[in-house]
């Protein structure tokens, strides 16, 4: 499958206040108990920026052409928090997609390795910010080589 | 603390397909292989659901707490090399790499047995520890 390149595509852009359940849950779910002081647990950089961006896991997964289960693969992050991140606080969110290679794993499998990055602004400016790399596997192959998201 | 000190490790006993599917309510991520076990027996895997990235992550992030506290993590750059499975039992570890002034950076891991599943580097504010 040949996917036009979304190299470029930016996000609309928005704002994302994060919640005291969605945080209590997310933190649950790492099996941590919750942070002091209304602090939100670090992995909220995953599901906050893109949501805040105007985006979905969805739209990321049609934009770059998912396949079914198998085809998306989780290659890497690179976060960086400015300050801790905080329950209550409405951030602002801009980004898109940086980076699209056509590449051919171990096995010699085709995939396309996309990367998008979004930066996250409070009252005090930049707040953090990410880039996350994904692959999207164009051929079934046997067994799998990486998680998402 | 020094260059080579180890980071104290936190362990996850038993990866639970509960907490997966939580947590895909809460990210809105649709790929089925975290939460409906026919997906992954499509692909030949049996069943087994497999975690989110955030959350293997997380594990890491959790080991970084207990050792410099809530509020310390500045940086996170990480590779994801295997998937983990429900039931996996995994442990986060890391070692501080560098010291800077107020900042460390610590290689971190999470292995699955001796096996490295993620890894990768911290940075982590100690201006507190000092």
């Amino acid at each position: 499958m040949t996917v036009v390149s979304p190299l470029g595509y930016r996000f609309p852009g928005g704002t994302y206040t994060i919640a005291h359940w969605e945080n209590w849950l997310l933190t649950d779910c790492t099996t941590a108990e919750p942070l002091p002081d209304d602090l939100a647990h670090p992995v909220a950089l995953f599901h906050v920026p893109i949501l805040g961006a105007g985006t979905s896991i969805t739209t990321l997964f049609e934009v770059c052409g998912a396949e079914g289960p198998g085809s998306v693969g989780l290659d890497g992050y690179d976060w960086e928090y400015m300050r801790p991140l905080r329950i209550g606080v409405e951030y602002r969110m801009e980004g898109g997609i940086v980076r699209w290679e056509q590449l051919v794993d171990e096995r010699g499998n085709p995939y396309d390795s996309m990367s998008f990055s979004i930066e996250m602004f409070d009252a005090e400016g930049l707040a953090a910010r990410i880039t996350n790399t994904w692959r999207f596997r164009r051929r079934k192959i046997e067994d799998v080589t990486g998680e998402t998201s | 603390m020094k260059v080579g000190d180890q980071l104290p490790e936190f362990a996850v006993p038993s990866v639970d397909p509960a907490r997966m599917k939580t947590m895909a309510a809460v990210l809105r991520d649709p790929y089925r292989v975290h939460w409906d076990r026919e997906a992954t027996r499509e692909m030949g895997l049996e069943g087994r659901v497999i975690n989110q990235g955030p959350l293997n992550l997380s594990y890491i992030v959790n080991m970084l707490h207990s050792f410099s506290g809530p509020t310390s993590v500045r940086r996170l750059t990480v590779s994801f090399g295997r998937p983990v499975f429900d039931t996996d039992s995994v442990v986060a570890g890391g070692e501080i790499s560098a010291i800077d002034g107020d900042r460390a950076t610590c290689a971190v891991w999470l292995k699955r047995g001796d096996e490295i599943v993620v890894s990768g580097a911290a940075v982590i504010d100690i201006a507190h520890l000092h």
